[in-house]
């Protein structure tokens, strides 16, 4: 798979096209007389129970700031409107994860997506992800991010009418890793593939810092129990 | 002042007993059967995790060294299981150095 270096496609905007809002000069402050409904403050209201309550999510915030990257709400998150069916993004030029307001309307979507992106932002504080350059590095990212954040998990499938069981986890990770990568970069459909497919063992693998899948809360108290003790592990093998 | 950091730590297992046991119960579960089978379409084995509890437990009244052998070996498999993939990045040392860099408000489009 070529890397970078070489001529780089003139018409690829690294996804940005679905998160108009990124490009303008967006923080206007909001009119006297705004609703309080607004989708933004909706999202905002959402985004701030799924920090304070979600277990996934507290997870990941607690673990990225033994690391050295606290996520303040303030700062590293961003609710705007987005276009298409996107539900949210990872801006590394900005460090900032961005909630599609106008296309996140459940908390329990909210506090999926927020696990999703958190595990971007995990990635890319714990490592040099080139994300612009190099398709395996975000292919990995992608398929980390849908097999730990409970975007494939049974009961989302089944909302989606795939009834698979045997194995199906895997297959919708690689199917929502191609399409995530396939949203924001402007490649084949084969050449997304070939990536997937060339990094998925490694990465579907990588469960850091969960260590393991988690299919439930209990798996991420689990996970949590594990990286407290890490030291004590890590110091007696 | 004497000089203790170079004094070893004494060994004990890598987990505490309470936390081979519930991983052993966690395991055997039907929830985590089942979702096992859904990952990974094969069924699980959690005879493991009842192997390094009762070595564990031998290690806590007997201190022998065939448990401490065992609970060993038992880890480092996991731990070689987790890492028998290269990684596909490499990682930091330190984190970005623009993570906590303020946000440009007032920057127009294409400045």
């Amino acid at each position: 798979m070529e890397q970078s270096g070489e001529q780089q496609r003139s018409d690829e905007d690294y996804g940005y096209g679905l998160f108009p809002k990124r490009k303008e000069a967006k923080y206007k402050k909001g009119s006297v007389g705004e609703s309080l409904f607004t989708f933004h403050n909706k999202c905002q209201l959402m985004l701030h129970f799924a920090l304070e309550t979600s277990p996934y999510a507290k997870f990941l915030l607690g673990v990225m700031k033994q690391s050295g990257c606290t996520a303040y709400q303030d700062r590293h998150f961003s609710c705007e409107d987005c276009d298409g069916t996107v539900s949210g993004g990872f801006d590394a030029a900005t460090s900032q994860i961005v909630l599609c307001q106008n296309n996140v309307h459940r908390q329990s979507h909210m506090n999926r997506v927020v696990t999703h992106e958190l595990i971007h932002a995990f990635d890319h504080c714990r490592a040099h992800v080139d994300w612009f350059n190099n398709l395996k590095h975000l292919a990995c990212s992608e398929i980390r991010a849908a097999n730990l954040s409970g975007d494939c998990s049974f009961g989302n499938e089944l909302s989606r009418f795939n009834f698979g069981f045997k194995r199906h986890h895997q297959e919708c990770v690689r199917d929502r890793a191609l399409r995530s990568v396939l949203a924001v970069r402007k490649v084949t459909p084969e050449e997304a593939k070939k990536v997937v497919d060339e990094v998925f063992d490694s990465c579907f693998n990588d469960l850091a810092p969960f260590s393991r899948i988690p299919h439930s809360k209990n798996d991420v108290k689990f996970a949590f129990r594990d990286f407290q003790n890490r030291d004590r592990y890590y110091g007696n093998l | 002042m004497t000089a203790a950091a170079g004094a070893a730590v004494a060994w004990r297992p890598p987990r505490s007993c309470e936390d081979y046991w519930s991983e052993w119960k966690h395991c055997k579960s039907l929830w985590n059967r089942f979702h096992h089978y859904y990952a990974f379409g094969t069924s699980l084995t959690c005879r493991q995790w009842k192997a390094d509890y009762e070595a564990c437990r031998e290690w806590e009244k007997e201190s022998s060294a065939e448990a401490k052998e065992l609970l060993q070996q038992s880890e480092r498999a996991r731990v070689a299981e987790q890492n028998k993939f290269a990684p596909v990045w490499q990682l930091r040392q330190k984190p970005p150095d623009d993570w906590y860099l303020p946000l440009d408000h007032s920057k127009p489009q294409d400045s």
